[in-house]
C-alpha cells in the first residue's frame, strides 16, 4: 500500500457518501482533454472510461466546515506504476462543490480544476441517489444500480492527477471504509449536456456505466489525500 | 470457517489489468509484475503454466513449482471429445511424422504447405458438406481469427463485436483499424439499433459473434444475429472454436443447429479443442478463402501447420463424422448434465447448458486461494476473474468432456462443493 511517511500536507477527509460511476465513452470524445504524459486507459478498442464521483462530507470533515457536497469529473488514464500498483489512476477534468471555501482549498491546496460552485444538491443515502445542478442548469443524476450491495472495508489506493499551468501533478490518494465495486448493468441516471464536462458531448456520447463504487449507508469513510507532487 | 478479505495475504488484491502497462519510460509494469509473482511463488501459491506430466486425459498428473507432484481430476482440459490422446489419431499423426517431418519449414503461401494440408482441406469441405466452399489453414486459432478478420476489414470498415467477444476478435479487429463497434452480448435486438445508426449502405460492415461463450458456456444467438445482420447487409463470421464437432446433429456447430451454416458467411474452427490438436481455419466460400490465404498476415508470415498434427487433425475428423463422433457428442452432453445435477442448487452454476459449466465464487480476491485449493483437493479447473468477467462475477470453469466417466464428475462436485463450504459461496437454501 501507500507510504505516507514523507507525504506532503496530508489531509484526511471524512466523507459520509461517496457514488463513483465509471462511465464507457469513445475514446476520441475526451482524448483531447488528456496531457501528453497520460493515455487513456481503454476497455474495448476506442472506448475509455470517464468518471463521476459523487461525495459528501458532514461537518467538520475540513477544519471548521459546515456539510458540503462534492462532484469530480475524471478520465481513467494509465498510471505510473513506479509509485506503486493502484486500483486505477484519474486524471481530473472538472471539480465543483457546494462550499465556496472548499473549492478555494482545491485550487490551492490541491491545484484541481474547479469549475463553479453548484446552487442545488439532492442527495439520499439509501439507496444511493444523487441530482447536482448549478447557474447553467442540471449536471448528472447518479444512481446505484445494484440490488444488493455486499459492503467490506477495504482500502482502495488510486493516483489523482491534475494539471496546473500547464504542469502535471500527480498524489497518491487512498480511500478507506466499508466500500462496494460492482459491475452490475442497468440505468444509472442521466448526464446533461454542461459545461462542467469541459466540452464533452455527453448526451452524444450516451455513456453506458462500467462499474460502480460506493459506501456503506450511516458508516463513515476516510480520503487520505496528500499535496500533488510535480510528476516527471 | 469462510476466510474473510482481511485474512487474505496483500497480493490477492491485484488483478490482472493492473500491471498491464505504466506511465512513462522505465517499464514499471515489469518490476511490479514480478514483485507480484515472487510473493505469490513465495508462498507457494503459483497454480499458473502448471506443467502437467502426461497427455489432457480426464485424470492428470502435475508438477507444483515446489516439486510437490499432484494426481487430479481435469476439467479444465478444451480435449472434449479426447481426440488428443487417441490411439489412431497418434497412430495418424505417427505416420505423417515418418513422412514429412518435424516441421513445415515454409510459409503456407510459399514452400510450407504439403500434400497433407490439402487432405485436411478437402476433408474439412467434406464434413461440412458444402460444395463450393473452400478452407483457409492456420497454424494457431487465434491466428486465425487475427488474420481472417484483419484482412477482410480495413480502415473505414466497421468490425461490431458482441461484448464478450474473444480477444482473438478483438485483436483482429484492431489490427485491421476499422472502426470498431460492440452490442450487448447476444442481443440481437441492440445489435439491430447498433447497425441501424451505421451507414450501413455504403459501410463494409463485419459481424463476429460466437458458437459457445467460454466464459458462462452460453450459446450464441446465432439464428437472430445472422437475421439481423442480413437485414443491413453485413458479413456474419461464427467462431465455433468451443462448438465444432459437438453442437448441431453432424457436429457442424451451433450455425447447424440453429439452421443458418448456408447463411453464416465465414466459420472460424479452432482444432485445440474438440480436435484434440493445434491450430485453425476459415471455411468460408472458396473466393473468399483464395484471398484469405495471401492477405491474412497471420497465415502468410508463420509456418504452416505441423505436418504430424494436421495427420492427427485428418483422422480426428473422421473420427468425429463417423458413429465415433456420434457416440461422443451424445455423451459429453450426458456428462454436462450430469455434472449440472450434482452441483445445481448447491453452487451458482449460471445459465450453461453447454459442456462448459461455470461456478461463480464472485470475490476475485479468492482466485489465488482457491486455485491453490482445488489443486491440492485434486481437480485441475480454470478459474476466470476481473477483468475477463465482471467484478463479483470471479468463476471457476468446468470444461466436460465425453471420456469422463460418472465416478471422475462425482469426484470433482465433491471437491468444488467442498471448496465452497471452505470459502463460503455455496448457495443458501
Amino acid at each position: 500500500m501507500v507510504n505516507y511517511d514523507n507525504a506532503k500536507d496530508l489531509l484526511t477527509w471524512e466523507f459520509d457518501f461517496a457514488l463513483s460511476t465509471y462511465y464507457e465513452i469513445e475514446t476520441e470524445a475526451i482524448e483531447h482533454l488528456l496531457p501528453k504524459q497520460l493515455n487513456p486507459i481503454e476497455v474495448a478498442p476506442g472506448i475509455a472510461l470517464m468518471s463521476l464521483t459523487a461525495l459528501n462530507f458532514p461537518p467538520g470533515a475540513l477544519g471548521h466546515l459546515p456539510e458540503f457536497q462534492e462532484l469530480i469529473f475524471g478520465l481513467i488514464v494509465t498510471p505510473d506504476l513506479s509509485r506503486g500498483v493502484p486500483k486505477f489512476a484519474m486524471y481530473i477534468v472538472s471539480l465543483s462543490s457546494t462550499n465556496r471555501e472548499h473549492l478555494e482549498h482545491c485550487v490551492q491546496h490541491y491545484r484541481l480544476p474547479v469549475h463553479g460552485q453548484f446552487t442545488g444538491v439532492s442527495l439520499q443515502h439509501d439507496p444511493h441517489v444523487v441530482e447536482y445542478e448549478d447557474a447553467d442548469g442540471p449536471i448528472l443524476s447518479m444512481r446505484n444500480i445494484h440490488p444488493n450491495p455486499a459492503y467490506g472495508e477495504g482500502e482502495r489506493y488510486f493516483q489523482a492527477f491534475v494539471m496546473d499551468n500547464d504542469r502535471l501533478y500527480v498524489a497518491d490518494v487512498v480511500m478507506k471504509g466499508s466500500l462496494f465495486e460492482h459491475q452490475q448493468t442497468g440505468d444509472a441516471g442521466k448526464l446533461w449536456p454542461h459545461p462542467f464536462y469541459n466540452g464533452v458531448d455527453v448526451e452524444a456520447a450516451e455513456p453506458v456505466a462500467f462499474m460502480q463504487m460506493l459506501n456503506e449507508p450511516g458508516t463513515m469513510g476516510k480520503q487520505l489525500y496528500p499535496r500533488p507532487e510535480k510528476f516527471r | 470457517m469462510s476466510p474473510t478479505k482481511k485474512d487474505l495475504p496483500p497480493y490477492t488484491d491485484y488483478t490482472f489489468d493492473m500491471f498491464i502497462k505504466s506511465a512513462g519510460k522505465d517499464h514499471a509494469e515489469i518490476t511490479q509484475f514480478n514483485e507480484w509473482r515472487r510473493q505469490v511463488l513465495g508462498a507457494d501459491m503459483y497454480t499458473f503454466q502448471i506443467p502437467h506430466l502426461g497427455a489432457q486425459r480426464p485424470e492428470v498428473s502435475v508438477q507444483r513449482v515446489s516439486g510437490d507432484r499432484l494426481d487430479l481430476i481435469s476439467l479444465s482440459s478444451y480435449n472434449y471429445l479426447g481426440y488428443s490422446y487417441h490411439p489412431e489419431v497418434l497412430a495418424a499423426a505417427k505416420e505423417a511424422l515418418d513422412l514429412y517431418g518435424l516441421g513445415a519449414t515454409g510459409s503456407p503461401v510459399l514452400n510450407g504447405t504439403f500434400r497433407i494440408h490439402e487432405v485436411l482441406e478437402d476433408k474439412l469441405i467434406e464434413f461440412f458438406g458444402m460444395p463450393g466452399y473452400g478452407v483457409s489453414l492456420f497454424s494457431s486459432g487465434y491466428g486465425a481469427n487475427i488474420g481472417v478478420v484483419s484482412a477482410y476489414a480495413h480502415k473505414g470498415d466497421v468490425v461490431v463485436l458482441d461484448r464478450l467477444s474473444h480477444a482473438s476478435l478483438v485483436d483482429g479487429a484492431i489490427l485491421s483499424q476499422a472502426t470498431v463497434k460492440l452490442f450487448k452480448h447476444n442481443d440481437a435486438e441492440h445489435l439491430d439499433r447498433v447497425l441501424s445508426r451505421l451507414d450501413h449502405k455504403n459501410l463494409r460492415i463485419l459481424v463476429c459473434t460466437e458458437g459457445v461463450y467460454s466464459a458462462d458456456g452460453d450459446t450464441g444467438h446465432v439464428k437472430d444475429i445472422v437475421r439481423v445482420s442480413k437485414k443491413y447487409g453485413a458479413t456474419v463470421l461464427v467462431d465455433e472454436a468451443h462448438s465444432l464437432l459437438i453442437a448441431g446433429e453432424n457436429g457442424r456447430g451451433v450455425s447447424e443447429e440453429q439452421g443458418v451454416l448456408d447463411e453464416v458467411d465465414m466459420i472460424i474452427a479452432t482444432f485445440s479443442k474438440s480436435f484434440g490438436g493445434v491450430g485453425g481455419c476459415l471455411f468460408a466460400r472458396e473466393e473468399l478463402t483464395n484471398y484469405v490465404n495471401w492477405y491474412a498476415r497471420s497465415r502468410m508470415f508463420s509456418c504452416a501447420l505441423d505436418p504430424a498434427v494436421t495427420g492427427g487433425l485428418i483422422k480426428a475428423l473422421e473420427l468425429a463424422g463417423g458413429p465415433d463422433g456420434k457416440v461422443k457428442r451424445e455423451r459429453i452432453k450426458a456428462n454436462a448434465d450430469y455434472l449440472r445435477s450434482l452441483l445445481q442448487g448447491e453452487v451458482d452454476i449460471g445459465n450453461s447448458h453447454s459442456w462448459i459449466i461455470p461456478v461463480i465464487f464472485g470475490d476475485e480476491h479468492l482466485y489465488i486461494p482457491l486455485s491453490d485449493y482445488l489443486q491440492r483437493e485434486g481437480v485441475d479447473a480454470s478459474l476466470m476473474s476481473f477483468p475477463a468477467v465482471p467484478k463479483n462475477q470471479s468463476r471457476i470453469r468446468l470444461f466436460v468432456t465425453s471420456e469422463h466417466t460418472k465416478a471422475q464428475l462425482e469426484r470433482g462436485a465433491e471437491v468444488i462443493l467442498k471448496a465452497a463450504e471452505h470459502f463460503g459461496f455455496l448457495l443458501e437454501n
